[in-house]
């Protein structure tokens, strides 16, 4: 367990790299007619190349606020975001997002959805290269055959397989997933963690993800970031996941550590960081 | 059907006043009678769709009873049944002794979407529910009754908002606060918190629990989510995946009331209840999977079938299967096509051996007699065992705070309790019918020690134990390796006692079949008997135990801390008491000193245990109850024709610590001894109609 | 914006600069509208200065029409009246024809609804029946009422009648099957049903085929009165046209826009009074 304010030290696998996405005293304010309304306070964090940090609170704590930020979607008030030494001002290529409610145009095949943002990120490539990274991605997520399927045509889990391939065809150096499995039913909900995680091992990229669920933050990240209740929204706690990669789901259930650490992100949110609804 | 549960299984197992009297409260008169219900739809091309068969259930006044399962179980069918929403094919409802045969307002529904009028405010909506159900109240009766609905759920301020200006959460608390309103009888909420996000459900689950506990409603509440359906249940009931869906398992959730998350969530067994739901639902998972490719026993080398699952907890004790393993001595007895299963629980092991998920499997010493015996009021199933896979392993562990308090001797423990008798000590064994739990009882009440009623004994996980210990819910258990040495070397516990200080040499791992299994594949059986007791050679050379300690390491296996195997196994063993490591000798042992036999003697000396305890009945006909289950003609003929010593010690005294010397002729004089035990139940078993079921 | 020097309590001047904010909000949404209206008359009086134009410039369709613009209310008796005039008989003819669709509309709907044995027997009708132009019934009309307002009327009211049904009879039986429960639950009465679920989750369907239904009224009557004649906004386009008053049609046809938006707000208005926020469409 690791407490407010020290971002620096992770994971000891990353404790040697320099920070790739730096979050440096960001803040977020929106003007109202009644005076500023503080979404976001003094967010401080360091997420280092590779790593998968998860970013959990509840409802109105910030985190979307936070995520729109790293994708550029909207300017920080205070501070800035930064990916390796570049401050984030718009969105691009380099972070892409994967939402939870998949996000992709019905009128376009798993295929031709993917393609349209390889054709935009990569318009030197040889057709028969961009071709050839849209297939590649539809494999990494098993979907090769439903390739010429519309998005009505698939399920809630093949949507979102879709969309974690068209995140990565970019190439992007940073993939930010919105809550990406909370519509799906929880047996859907494992096996995409599951396919996640590989996907993640394999290609080295750094994960950002906002999550409502404790297990899959527990299951998935190397560091899981827990927000206190907005508004003026900051980190709260930052816990070290430290079970063994690559990780099996029921392995992790024998670890002792998993309880302590379940039950320590349990008394975070429904304790001491509990939450009415209006 | 079967009812897996923990107070079941043993009624004396979780003795605490409050859950005793919740027992007697369950024998009260049914409330819902969900009487044998089938609920088949037609389809278009006009065949049949099963949804439920044979659903059977009683539910009592003031219960909360949760329905979960796998989306498409036929739950929420179930749920609608009650309700009157939709009619059985088959079976009935009856509710306080008459039948259900349309919706009504003594069984409001709380629906997932929640269902509120848009049109209406939040006042408008509980009243419409109140002004139509309470017509013969006059109205300032009605309106106090609303007024007091709305504050119960705190939306006073939300009061004349339409459902569209408020939260989802809130929503759902409008929806709540208009069904009780009308005071149902039974109240019935389909996934109430399923629209929302895991953690606004947090709060409003609080608030459900605290409405039915102030109101003395009857619930039954469909969910997906096992946190939830812990927290809120009194049982809870596992239904199986549909076609033909049904009651697959009740748990019993013995939390005190009134609860309170964190608390719920500290309970000892609070996460082996939780993993034996996630475990019961993965099986339904793993189910709906195989049915695309039905698994058919595949005849090969003279063998009536080759391709064999078997289940292993992982301990350091299962060794002897991940050498027949990774040695190839399966292969070697004809056995080609052999799966290791590593089962989260002894119960998994138990069921899937049941259930035939599992060909066999290592099992704790007394569950082949208690599942023949049928514990914990179980229907019995004949067993089989006809090896003996490890003696010994097994140690007391209590935690660092007991022995900082100076507890170092089980006399010390017992003054600590007599010091303190407000304070429940809580100890754990991985199953009612393992050496762990009779062992630990015998070792504290020989210090005079009820471990019913002065302390509480708790059945977990062996892989939840440390954790347990370290949060503090339970004070020490006793437990197989490497989970002594792993809570030593963390500083969170220390050993008291080795099952050398109380009973050296006792079997403790058995290998476990279906009677029904061993008729049916008889050569198989001896095979598998062959290679095991190969397998127990190798691991007893310690040329090999180098070899055997890498095995286990493999995160397949056990996966455990090098160190943590090795303690005992190979390295000296360290207590974490101060004093000195020291080598102990036949710490597990596999196979020397005819280690292997399946021995009569021991499976009384378990029989009086298990009654003494209230786990089992004592069969009146124990000889030939033990004989059953323990083949010592099947372990013959597989020594005999490897060439080894196909006897055992004949029916023969054991000697434990305390001096005490049970004689296997005499079985009953010996309970007598005993000054702590439950009151015993001796019943005849009829062998002959214990057949394959 | 940069503000004078301020002396004013910041409260106040926080009130202030919210209010030229706003307005400042206001103006800024007017300014696309008048931009494209001013490039299209520019486009219009381009394309017809030249001197063998068939239409007039906007410039002259002023000069030209003046005197009805700024007289709208002269009534020199028989067909010589201001558009006011004219627009508010054909207003008449709507309001009668379509309160009598609508009436029977949503009756009709409600009962086709709620009877799946009516709704298999006349919904395939109703589909048949909605196709048809408004201008086919004329004839029809004529022959069965001899005369020519009853018939105009009966055109308004048979082209209005068709969303009216269609939609409400979708409400009603796209009432979500939880409401329906809640009401099984609870065991309301018909009435208490009817009023309390059926109705209300009905009102935005019923709302959509009004609207629906207002603007083929309006289509349909200036086509009708085209036909029959007498005072109303279609005649005196028809009129005008025999006169070859270009001007006059230009005018005419300005108003018939205005008014039909009018009837569609009108429509809208209503239904924001009656429906609940999350029930508008």
């Amino acid at each position: 367990m690791q407490v407010l304010n020290s971002p620096t030290q992770t994971s000891p696998s990353y404790a040697t790299q320099e920070p790739f996405l730096i979050f440096d005293n960001l803040s977020k304010v929106y003007p109202t007619p009644t005076g500023d309304f503080v979404v976001l306070d003094g967010i401080d964090l360091a997420i280092n190349e590779g790593e998968f940090v998860c970013v959990i609170g509840h409802s109105g704590c910030g985190k979307s606020t936070l995520l729109d930020m790293v994708a550029g979607f909207r300017q920080p008030t205070n501070g800035e975001v930064r990916l390796q030494t570049q401050a984030i001002q718009a969105p691009g290529p380099d972070r892409m997002v994967v939402f939870q409610n998949y996000s992709l145009l019905p009128w376009l095949t798993a295929y031709e959805n993917i393609y349209l943002g390889v054709k935009s990120v990569f318009p030197g490539k040889s057709e028969a290269i961009k071709k050839r990274i849209v297939m590649e991605h539809l494999e990494m997520v098993g979907l090769a055959d439903v390739a010429n399927k519309k998005p009505s045509a698939l399920s809630g889990g093949m949507k979102q397989r879709v969309c974690i391939a068209r995140a990565l065809a970019l190439r992007p150096k940073v993939l930010i997933l919105d809550e990406p499995f909370g519509a799906l039913d929880p047996i859907t909900r494992e096996e995409l963690q599951e396919e996640l995680l590989t996907i993640w091992r394999d290609h080295q990229i750094t994960v950002l993800m906002i999550t409502h669920d404790i297990d899959e933050a527990l299951f998935l990240s190397d560091r899981v970031v827990m927000m206190t209740n907005g508004p003026a929204a900051k980190i709260g706690e930052i816990m070290l996941v430290p079970f063994a990669r690559p990780r099996e789901r029921a392995r992790m259930m024998e670890d002792p550590k998993f309880y302590e650490l379940r039950n320590e992100a349990l008394d975070f949110l429904y304790h001491r960081h509990a939450h009415a609804d209006d | 059907m079967p009812t897996l549960t923990f107070s079941d299984s043993a009624p004396n197992f979780l003795t605490r006043p409050l859950e005793l009297h919740l027992h007697s409260l369950r024998t009260m008169a049914v409330f819902v009678e969900v009487d044998h219900i089938d609920r088949v739809f037609k389809l278009p091309d006009g065949g049949e769709y099963i949804a439920l068969k044979n659903i059977d259930l009683q539910i009592h006044k003031g219960e909360f009873v949760s329905l979960v399962g796998h989306s498409g179980c036929g739950k929420s069918t179930l749920l609608n049944i009650l309700s009157g929403l939709d009619l059985p094919s088959a079976g009935g409802i009856v509710l306080e002794g008459r039948q259900v045969t349309e919706p009504g307002p003594d069984r409001m529904v709380v629906f997932q979407n929640y269902s509120l009028l848009p049109w209406l405010t939040v006042r408008e909506n509980i009243a419409l529910a109140v002004n139509r159900v309470m017509k013969k109240h006059p109205q300032a009766v009605r309106d106090r009754m609303i007024d007091h609905h709305i504050e119960m759920v705190g939306l006073q301020k939300a009061a004349d908002k339409r459902p569209g200006q408020i939260s989802g959460g809130m929503k759902q608390r409008v929806a709540i606060a208009r069904a009780l309103a009308i005071r149902p009888k039974l109240l019935l909420l389909d996934e109430p918190f399923g629209a929302l996000d895991a953690l606004t459900r947090g709060g409003l689950q609080e608030q459900l629990m605290k409405i039915c506990q102030e109101n003395e409603v009857t619930c039954v509440m469909v969910t997906h989510d096992v946190d939830e359906a812990l927290l809120l249940s009194d049982r809870i009931v596992l239904m199986t995946n549909g076609p033909e869906a049904h009651v697959g398992q009740i748990v019993d959730v013995p939390f005190p009331r009134p609860r309170e998350r964190m608390e719920v969530v500290k309970h000892p067994n609070y996460y082996s209840l939780r993993n034996e739901i996630v475990y019961f639902l993965n099986q339904q998972k793993r189910a709906k999977l195989h049915k695309a490719k039905p698994v058919v026993a595949m005849a090969a080398n003279g063998l009536e079938k080759v391709n064999l699952e078997l289940g292993f907890i992982p301990l350091v004790d299962c060794a002897p299967l991940v050498v027949a393993k990774e040695k190839g001595l399966f292969e070697a007895h004809g056995l080609s096509q052999v799966t290791l299963n590593r089962e989260p629980s002894w119960n998994a092991i138990a069921d899937g051996v049941a259930t035939g998920r599992l060909d066999a499997a290592m099992m704790v010493a007394g569950m082949p007699l208690g599942m023949t015996l049928g514990y914990g009021n179980q229907r019995p199933r004949p067993m089989v065992s006809a090896l003996t896979l490890s003696r010994n392993g097994n140690a007391i562990t209590f935690s660092k705070r007991l022995f900082d308090a100076g507890v170092r001797t089980l006399g010390d423990f017992k003054a600590a309790i007599d010091r303190r008798p407000d304070q429940v000590h809580t100890l754990a064994a991985v199953h009612p019918t393992s050496m762990h739990n009779l062992l630990l009882r015998y070792w504290l009440a020989s210090g005079g020690i009820d471990p019913d009623r002065d302390v509480s004994v708790t059945v977990i996980p062996p892989a939840q134990m440390v954790s347990t210990l370290k949060a503090g819910t339970i004070d020490g258990y006793c437990v197989g390796e490497p989970w002594n040495a792993r809570a030593v070397s963390e500083g969170s516990g220390v050993v008291m006692a080795t099952d050398n200080d109380i009973w050296p040499g006792h079997l403790e791992k058995v290998l476990g079949v279906t009677e029904a299994w061993a008729e049916q594949y008889p050569k198989t059986h001896l095979a598998l008997v062959k290679a095991l007791l190969e397998a127990c050679e190798y691991c007893d050379d310690r040329r090999n135990r180098e070899e055997i300690v890498d095995l286990l390491c493999k995160p397949e296996y056990v996966g455990a801390d090098e160190a943590h195997i090795r303690q005992g196994f190979l390295d000296p063993y360290n207590r974490g008491d101060g004093s000195q490591p020291e080598h102990v000798l036949n710490y597990i042992q596999f196979f020397t000193g005819k280690a292997n036999y399946p021995d009569v003697s021991e499976a009384v000396w378990m029989m009086t245990q298990m009654a003494r305890w209230g786990i089992t009945p004592f069969p009146r006909n124990w000889l030939a109850v033990a004989e059953r289950v323990k083949r010592a003609d099947i372990f013959g003929q597989a020594a005999r024709e490897m060439g080894l010593v196909d006897t055992g010690r004949d029916r023969h005294p054991i000697h434990l610590f305390d001096g005490l010397v049970f004689d296997p002729d005499e079985p009953l004089k010996y309970l007598d001894q005993f000054a702590i035990k439950r009151d015993l139940r001796i019943e005849e078993v009829p062998m002959d109609e214990l057949t394959i079921a | 914006m940069t503000a004078p020097l301020d002396i004013r309590p910041a409260r106040s001047r926080f009130n202030l600069q919210k209010f030229a904010n706003s307005s400042l909000d206001a103006l800024k949404g007017l300014v696309p509208p008048a931009v494209a209206i001013l490039i299209f008359l520019v486009i219009w009086q381009v394309l017809t200065m030249g001197p063998d134009a068939n239409l007039p410039t906007p410039v002259r369709t002023v000069q030209e029409t003046w005197e009805l613009i700024i007289n709208p209310f002269f009534n020199y008796g028989g067909t010589d009246k201001g558009l006011f005039w004219q627009v508010w008989t054909s207003l008449q003819r709507v309001a009668l024809g379509f309160t009598l669709a609508a009436v029977v509309g949503i009756a009709l709907g409600i009962l086709v609804g709620t009877s799946s044995l009516m709704y298999s027997a006349l919904d395939p009708l109703f589909q048949i029946l909605r196709t048809v132009p408004p201008l086919a019934w004329l004839p029809i009309s004529l022959a069965a009422f001899q005369q020519a307002n009853p018939s105009a009327i009966f055109v308004i009211f048979i082209t209005a009648i068709w969303p009216i049904i269609i939609n409400t009879t979708e409400g009603v039986r796209q009432i979500p099957q939880d409401y329906n429960n809640v009401a099984r639950v609870l065991q309301l009465s018909k009435s208490e049903y009817f009023f309390k679920i059926l109705f209300p989750a009905t009102v935005p369907y019923i709302f959509t085929g009004l609207r629906i239904g207002i603007g083929l009224s309006w289509l349909a009557i200036v086509a009708a009165e085209m036909l029959i004649g007498g005072v109303g906004i279609g005649f005196f386009i028809w009129d005008a046209w025999n006169s070859s008053r270009i001007s006059d049609i230009i005018i005419a046809i300005l108003y018939v826009g205005i008014v039909g938006l009018l009837l569609d707000r009108l429509i809208v208005f209503i239904g924001g009074l009656v429906l609940p926020e999350e029930q508008k469409q």
